[in-house]
């Protein structure tokens, strides 16, 4: 596997797109040749469409945003239905394409976690509802002995008959949650976290120094622990720590020296860091600055007030002529991302920076954003026909068989489409995987 | 927060500057922050709430968007590069301390011990930072990226940043009067983090019981719109069966140790590196 991909990469003489780190080899191949042979171009239309697909074929990771904007879009359909089946459809789109595009990065191997955690979501819904009285509905399927509870938690009860329809309540909320809980997952273990770093915007930076900063030291920590640990050995030969002073004196000849060691390394980091320019303060005029600061604060305080608004509903609507009539809350809503997006770029105003390789927006990161917001759309559109009652099929007080509307199958494809229509992810050498 | 235009001759000083502007930013995003967190006890009647069965997803949208214009405006113009070194390395540090000694072993967290005496001893502004960087950093590691991770930020910059408001002076060697002060707002933290994320989980995990919704009728779910001490003992309860007893408690007594056995060298060792900062 490794070698096949490698050798492609080579043939065609690009090997771009991989993550930090790649390998040597790549590196002379990039220099060589940095375009594709236009050969084929000229001699037919075929070839060049044969060869305009290889060369959007050719491996790259996708820009970690897409991955992210893609999974964006199947929770925020995923968060508007209860439908198990559709859920179950995002489920399988999401994973598979995970299995398909995901490298071979340690991030990688985390969507295994995510789907324990889903999983056990999953079961605690259900579970939630047998301990806590599950007898809604006329279903009883078996009956627990109920456990008498003191009068000071009155209202709550324990164990007792339980029926279908509540476990089936519990089934399609855990299934809903476990749901964005994988596809969360999906978009952790697509995009690289050190790529996503790298695109925070500009009024971010200095925050996204400190996180480099870290990310780059974590490494360095365990290596200093183990010179401290082996410094303290050498000093005393058997160290037997019997009585709780001796235990913590233990304890603090072991951190403190570590902490010590760390700091010391952190001045001298951020003087290598003054010489090299990193972290520099911002050449943004004052003016800027306040201006940036007075829209945070009108985004905040408009997103404070849309945010009460929507729990206790009293901001009236307010018509503008005799057509539009507009909610204040959404109003609000509006203004106040607005609000946020241009005090980000006010702040960010003086900062200017170049990036090595920076991650490129081409098509196939359209493609993919575009595929994750299609079941957002067959939602809204189901849910504004007659098939609406599909998208919560109801559970008292009858019990719906789940049904599936075209629109949203053909939406739960499109989803999976990103494993066919994105570049190959990078198959790392050994080396760069260290 | 000078004019750009001065040159700026005082020795450079390890802190994350709060001015007026970040201040009463910080402040109006903290009570938005507490306003998400807490919405479950404010809705007044179920009527308003009929329409937005989404309000936990759209919170969950918008609190990012509080997070980052804090820090974009709490750094702006505030940290020179030894700041930015040293917030790195500590939060490098927490992160490793996070997962390492933290979650699966029974709330034995020492996390906090270090945002604590950290946000001590540089200030308010470098505690919150800190709190948010290492949830950050923490959540890169062991891929725990979601949309808990901008309250977990949020809660755990308000650990930092609380720290740094405690009275006193921050300067010097610590006495026991003072040690003593940081274990119980230590303590005081432990269990009001734990609680304040379960009151953020509580109706996603439970469930939200409406008219047409039909949740268990003993349950703990919550119920829009009943009298907020209704729901306030229903949380309760439910924060104490799930996590008072285990995780809350764990973190609090690990927090508690850790302060009183590390508290006084590792104040003693940020003071020193403060000091070699400014001399460098």
């Amino acid at each position: 596997m490794v070698h096949r991909t490698v050798d492609r990469a080579s043939t065609i003489g690009l090997g771009e797109g991989s993550d930090e780190g790649s390998a040597p080899r790549r590196r002379e191949n990039l220099l060589a040749r940095p375009r594709p042979p236009k050969v084929a171009a000229v001699s037919s239309a075929v070839a060049s469409v044969r060869s305009g697909w290889a060369v959007y074929r050719l491996p790259r990771s996708l820009h970690p945003v897409a991955w992210w904007l893609w999974a964006l879009g199947i929770m925020t359909a995923a968060s508007l239905t209860t439908n198990p089946l559709v859920e179950g459809l995002l489920l399988a789109a999401a994973t598979f394409v995970v299995v398909s595009r995901r490298d071979d990065g340690p991030w990688a191997r985390s969507f295994r976690l995510y789907a324990i955690l889903g999983a056990a979501v999953f079961v605690v819904r259900i579970l939630y509802r047998i301990v806590f009285g599950g007898g809604d509905g006329d279903h009883v399927l078996f009956t627990l002995p109920r456990i008498p509870l003191p009068s000071v938690v009155a209202g709550v009860r324990l164990l007792g008959p339980v029926s279908l329809e509540s476990i089936l309540y519990g089934a399609y909320d855990g299934l809903q949650l476990g749901t964005i809980i994988v596809v969360v997952g999906a978009a952790n273990s697509l995009a690289s976290p050190r790529r996503l770093l790298r695109s925070l915007p500009a009024a971010l930076y200095e925050i996204g120094t400190v996180l480099v900063v870290a990310v780059t030291v974590f490494p360095q920590l365990a290596e200093s622990a183990a010179r401290v640990a082996r410094a303290r050995r050498l000093r005393q030969s058997s160290a037997q720590a019997r009585s709780w002073r001796e235990r913590s004196r233990l304890v603090r000849g072991l951190v403190v020296p570590v902490l010590a060691d760390a700091l010391d390394s952190a001045i001298s980091l951020a003087a290598s860091m003054d010489a090299r320019g990193f972290g520099r303060a911002p050449a943004g005029s004052r003016r800027h600055r306040v201006m940036a600061a007075l829209t945070a604060f009108a985004s905040v305080g408009c997103l404070m007030v849309f945010a009460y608004d929507l729990v206790s509903g009293t901001l009236p609507s307010v018509a503008l002529g005799s057509v539009v009539t507009v909610h204040l809350r959404d109003a609000l809503l509006v203004a106040g991302v607005l609000a946020a997006l241009l005090s980000i770029r006010l702040s960010g105003h003086g900062v200017r920076r170049s990036r090595y390789r920076p991650d490129r927006w081409l098509l196939p990161e359209l493609l993919t954003v575009a595929c994750g917001f299609a079941p957002v759309a067959a939602v809204a559109a189901v849910g504004a026909g007659p098939d609406a009652a599909a998208l919560s099929p109801a559970i008292l007080p009858t019990l719906d068989i789940p049904t599936l509307p075209l629109p949203l199958l053909v939406a739960a494809v499109v989803a999976l489409l990103p494993s066919a229509i994105t570049p190959p992810a990078p198959v790392a050498t050994s080396e760069a995987t260290a | 927060m000078t004019a750009g235009a001065e040159l700026d001759v005082s020795p450079p000083e390890v802190s994350v500057r709060i001015g007026a502007r970040s201040g009463a930013i910080l402040a109006l995003a903290s009570l938005a922050g507490l306003l998400l967190f807490a919405w479950p006890l404010l809705v007044p009647s179920p009527t308003g709430w009929a329409e937005t069965q989404g309000a936990p997803v759209v919170f969950a949208a918008l609190v990012p968007v509080i997070v980052v214009i804090v820090l974009s405006q709490l750094s702006d113009g505030g940290m020179d590069t030894r700041t930015l070194a040293l917030l790195g390395v500590l939060t490098a540090i927490n992160a490793a301390l996070r997962p390492a000694l933290g979650a699966g072993t029974a709330g034995i967290e020492f996390m906090f011990v270090l945002l604590i005496l950290a946000g001590r001893a540089f200030g308010p502004g470098f505690g919150f930072v800190l709190g948010a960087t290492s949830m950050a950093t923490s959540a890169l590691f062991t891929a725990g990226v979601g949309p808990w991770l901008p309250f977990q930020m949020l809660a755990a910059g308000w650990v930092g940043l609380g720290a740094g408001l405690l009275p006193g002076k921050a300067r010097g060697r610590a006495t026991v009067g003072h040690l003593a002060m940081l274990v119980g707002y230590g303590i005081a933290a432990a269990y009001l983090y734990g609680a304040i994320m379960n009151l953020w989980s509580w109706p996603t995990l439970t469930g939200i019981a409406t008219a047409d919704y039909g949740g268990p009728a003993g349950g703990l779910d919550y119920v829009p719109g009943a009298p907020w001490l209704d729901n306030l003992r229903r949380f309760g309860l439910y924060t104490l069966l799930t996590s008072t007893a285990g995780w809350d408690t764990g973190r609090a007594v690990s927090t508690s140790i850790g302060l009183v056995v590390l508290g006084r060298p590792i104040l003693d060792v940020l003071h020193r590196a403060a000091r070699r900062a400014r001399l460098s």
